[in-house]
């Protein structure tokens, strides 16, 4: 079974990601009902000719895929596949509210051109002068992890380097018509995965990804696998077909040191994902992320970097951890992602 | 027309995001395009929809734009030809 080896990260989140040496200390919390992300000074990474069109997913996008490109020491890369649920929302907005406030005269351009959603993946490759494989997903709660399918697609078909991301921004507008429609809720004292209440923390950020069809001595962690499932209608199909996937790869849930789980604070979304902790606490340590990443359509991206960092330091910081269980060793790390409740995925990535 | 190109350098800045440009860097004699500002054929657009907007001046014959938007003095020359100032 192909793998991908991870070779540089870079990510951008409502923590202090952006900083190689961070390590899940000083954690920011939600702005009350929502985070954002914390963002660089892009002026490192983007020329300024270029920069002031951009809206901030494609910054955040283009920094973060620069910054991973430059750990991974990628000459080139054969492939850019980003995921994103919602593009590029800001510059979206930007030209509706043009068109409204301007009674549908003196459109300009920029907005519109920039706002469509393969713009961060088109930006990255025309700074890279990468003129090979573009792609952009846009299926909501599986567009990373279609990314990763894609990749692993190409290295059957021979590729041997992919950049994958995920990305995704918010504005004040759409933070405001969600809060409207109740589907935000404070954060509060009680952990993520006990919540009782409906809401979430929305979110935004973006994680990128170089990824080789080889080991080299740049890999930090590789991707062994991943599945998605749609809707599932019981705790006992998710168990079922995580079980199912876990033996592709000859592995049973004991072999997993640290189970990352999506829960996102909406006892609706987080029932399924309850009835399968007792499951996965019983046979290996979980933990959660949400609770300091928020949601968004590609948190399984910040999830992922995650990952590779426990991988890393092969440790489990408290901050993320659901119970007083501390892996001896991590060498396989799961994330169990879900958006919206309907849209689950398995990733399984391992030491290498 | 001292003030109309006053005028016009923070409508450029505002219109193209030029964040990094400070009105008093803006030589009013210096080429928008290329050397001088550096603006592209996007930025072209966006005052053609400038003058449109703020002036109430559509350019019928684009070839005039080459023209018309050769400098800030250009421009400003041009509203003031159309009576628009």
């Amino acid at each position: 079974m192909i793998k991908a080896y991870i070779n540089g990260t870079g990510c951008i989140s409502p923590q202090n990601s952006i900083d190689s040496d961070w390590f899940f200390e000083s954690i920011n919390p939600a702005k009350g009902d929502y985070f954002d992300a914390i963002e660089p000074s892009y002026k490192e990474f983007i020329a300024p000719n270029l920069l002031r069109r951009m809206g901030r997913a494609i910054k955040m996008g283009v920094a973060a895929g620069n910054i991973a490109i430059q750990q991974a020491d990628a000459k080139k890369v054969d492939a850019i596949i980003t995921g994103t649920g919602l593009g590029c929302f800001e510059d979206s907005e930007r030209f509706l509210l043009a068109i409204l406030n301007n009674d549908e005269q003196f459109l300009t351009p920029t907005s519109f051109i920039q706002s469509t959603h393969n713009t961060v993946g088109s930006q990255i490759a025309l700074i890279m002068k990468c003129h090979d494989y573009n792609f952009t997903y846009v299926h909501r709660g599986f567009s990373f992890e279609s990314t990763l399918q894609d990749a692993m697609m190409l290295f059957e078909e021979g590729k041997e380097t992919v950049l994958v991301g995920g990305v995704e921004e918010h504005t004040p507008n759409f933070v405001l018509l969600n809060r409207r429609a109740k589907k935000f809720q404070e954060a509060s004292s009680t952990p993520i995965w006990k919540s009782t209440s409906e809401g979430i923390q929305m979110s935004e950020g973006t994680a990128f990804f170089v990824l080789n069809k080889t080991k080299t001595e740049k890999s930090l962690a590789s991707v062994d696998g991943i599945q998605t499932v749609y809707n599932p209608k019981t705790s006992a199909d998710i168990l079922n077909k995580l079980h199912a996937f876990l033996k592709l790869h000859n592995l049973t849930l004991v072999d997993i040191d640290v189970t990352l789980m999506g829960f996102s604070d909406d006892v609706n979304f987080d029932e399924k994902l309850k009835e399968v902790l007792p499951s996965i606490e019983k046979e290996s340590v979980a933990a959660c992320y949400k609770h300091i990443c928020g949601e968004y359509h590609t948190a399984t991206a910040f999830a992922m970097w995650t990952a590779v960092k426990l991988i890393e330091k092969q440790k489990l910081p408290r901050v993320l951890a659901i119970s007083d269980k501390t892996p001896s060793k991590i060498k396989h790390v799961l994330i169990i992602n879900q958006y919206l409740g309907i849209n689950y995925s398995f990733t399984l990535l391992s030491q290498c | 027309m001292d003030a109309l190109i006053e005028k016009l350098k923070g409508q450029i800045i505002e219109q193209l995001n030029l964040a990094e440009v400070k009105p008093e860097e803006i030589n009013p004699d210096s080429p928008l395009f290329g050397d001088g500002l550096g603006l592209d054929s996007i930025d072209a657009l966006e005052l053609i929809v400038l003058l449109e907007k703020h002036y109430g001046i559509k350019i019928q014959d684009p070839k005039d734009g080459k023209t018309i938007f050769q400098s800030l003095r250009t421009m400003a020359e041009y509203i003031k030809s159309q009576g628009k100032s």
